[in-house]
């Protein structure tokens, strides 16, 4: 295990690399690219503390290896110490030989490496940067492990233009619509652009009780984007705290106000008009309901009148004796 | 709870354990409270220059509590101070007995004062209350310090 030398005033995270292989360079390099993911952040000397844990994936060839974790994992700050977030980072096959020098990773793969870097801080950057939540606001990201807050920056979770959205493919196809109705109603609502929609996808769990004492962890999930109660809700308090500015949006984190209230006050407009013009930037509003194409419906109706026609001439033809 | 999510959380606590934390005063807003202390003590010392009996610094969300035990002996007068950092907006002092509460001060905000002169030696409770804070945690700073005593 290796670990960064820590900087108390500098703010910068605290690095720990756990694997096989002892790579003294690798944290160097990890140490460079969190620099600048830091400073892209706006963060400098910060009330919660991150420790990223970069836990590189073990040869094959070594025996009785451990099973590895297989998504990141958080423990938030109150769980072993009031201002330490720690970020657990499986880097995979893919980034450990990245790291350890044995492959290279074209930067637009994905944003490359810092892009991964900086998703992978999830909602420890939502920590270092606006400190502890409120309790109502704990409580619920809690309920609804931190959908909305997966992610701090300005570029989305994987690069300048992907979303969680993109994963649904295209609506041509079937399967698009069968993911889009695996969904909750409010989400599908809100797809639609029903602003009561968004605001129920958005305040899913606000209601929520307080989470069990003990340790705190957020465990993303494999497919997240799937179980998302807004999309794409990975970025959406990102774009509330950017649109709204800082002071506003701290006022909204640390409040004591249930969350539609701190949160309308912050948007200074009702959540589900602001959400529902946010979510028109990624996506048009699907329509719901039996809706059968043009072509189709026009062929139907042709036939409906040959039909009509036919009975009328045949009718017509018919003598009565 | 599935194996790999189970050893994430092992790993994740482990580690959360084993990180070492710094010892001495770490960030601008612990020293901040420190030198606010520093301040409020010399104010209420001036001429006795007398050094706190005790002091405690620590960090609290908002509406969160902290309770220390103090003994403070019969008829020496005590000032309690509390001070914290730029981000909170309201900090509360009590002063209690096992069962009775003696004195609060709701109203100074950011520098509650207390004035206690103890009928009996006893252990005393003090409770700081982090009532307002702007960015969690608030870093607070409590100093209990003599500053003269009274024939019983």
């Amino acid at each position: 295990m290796l670990a960064s030398q820590e900087d108390n005033h500098s703010g910068r995270p605290t690095i720990i690399v756990r694997g096989a292989e002892e790579s003294p360079v690798a944290v160097r390099y990890i140490e460079a690219v969190l620099d600048s993911t830091w400073h892209a952040l706006g963060l400098a000397e910060t009330k919660i503390r991150i420790a990223v844990v970069i836990e590189l994936a073990q040869p094959r060839n070594v025996a009785n290896r451990p099973t590895p974790p297989e998504r990141a994992a958080y423990l938030a700050p109150d769980s072993t110490d009031r201002t330490t977030c720690i970020a657990l980072l499986p880097a995979g096959p893919y980034w450990t030989r990245y790291l350890l020098g044995k492959r290279e990773a074209p930067d637009a793969w994905f944003g490359g490496f810092a892009q991964w870097l900086q998703a992978g801080l999830g909602p420890c950057a939502f920590y270092a940067a606006y400190g502890t939540p409120g309790k109502p606001v704990r409580r619920w990201l809690a309920a609804r492990n931190w959908d909305v807050a997966l992610f701090l920056g300005s570029r989305g979770i994987a690069g300048e233009r992907f979303s969680s959205l993109d994963l649904l493919g295209d609506s041509r196809y079937s399967w698009y619509w069968d993911q889009v109705y695996s969904f909750r109603p409010a989400t599908v609502a809100c797809l639609a652009g029903r602003s009561s929609g968004c605001r129920a996808a958005v305040l899913d769990g606000a209601d929520a009780a307080s989470p069990a004492a003990g340790p705190q962890i957020v465990r993303s999930e494999r497919r997240w984007w799937r179980g998302q109660r807004l999309l794409p809700g990975e970025r959406y308090l990102s774009d509330v705290a950017r649109e709204v500015g800082r002071e506003r949006f701290q006022g909204f984190w640390a409040s004591s106000l249930p969350v539609d209230t701190a949160l309308a006050a912050a948007l200074k407009q009702p959540i589900g008009e602001w959400t529902e013009q946010w979510e028109r930037r990624f996506i048009a509003p699907i329509r719901l309901g039996a809706a059968a194409p043009w072509g189709v419906t026009a062929v139907a109706l042709l036939l409906g009148a040959v039909a009509v026609l036919a009975v009328m001439l045949t009718a017509s033809r018919r003598q009565v004796r | 709870m599935r194996p790999q999510n189970l050893s994430a959380t092992l790993v994740v606590l482990v580690i959360g354990a084993a990180i070492p934390r710094p010892a001495v005063s770490q960030n601008r807003w612990e020293r901040e409270v420190q030198r606010q202390l520093q301040r409020a003590v010399n104010a209420v010392t001036t001429n006795a220059r007398r050094s706190p009996l005790f002091t405690k610094t620590g960090p609290l969300n908002e509406e969160e509590a902290e309770t220390f035990l103090v003994t403070l002996e019969r008829g020496v007068t005590y000032s309690i101070l509390g001070v914290c950092d730029n981000d909170c907006s309201r900090l509360q002092l009590l002063l209690a007995t096992q069962s009775n509460e003696l004195a609060i001060d709701r109203n100074s905000e950011t520098l509650p004062v207390l004035r206690f002169t103890p009928s009996a030696t006893t252990v005393y409770r003090i409770r700081v209350v982090m009532e307002g804070c702007r960015w969690n945690p608030c870093w607070y700073a409590v100093a209990v310090v003599p500053v003269g005593k009274n024939p019983p």
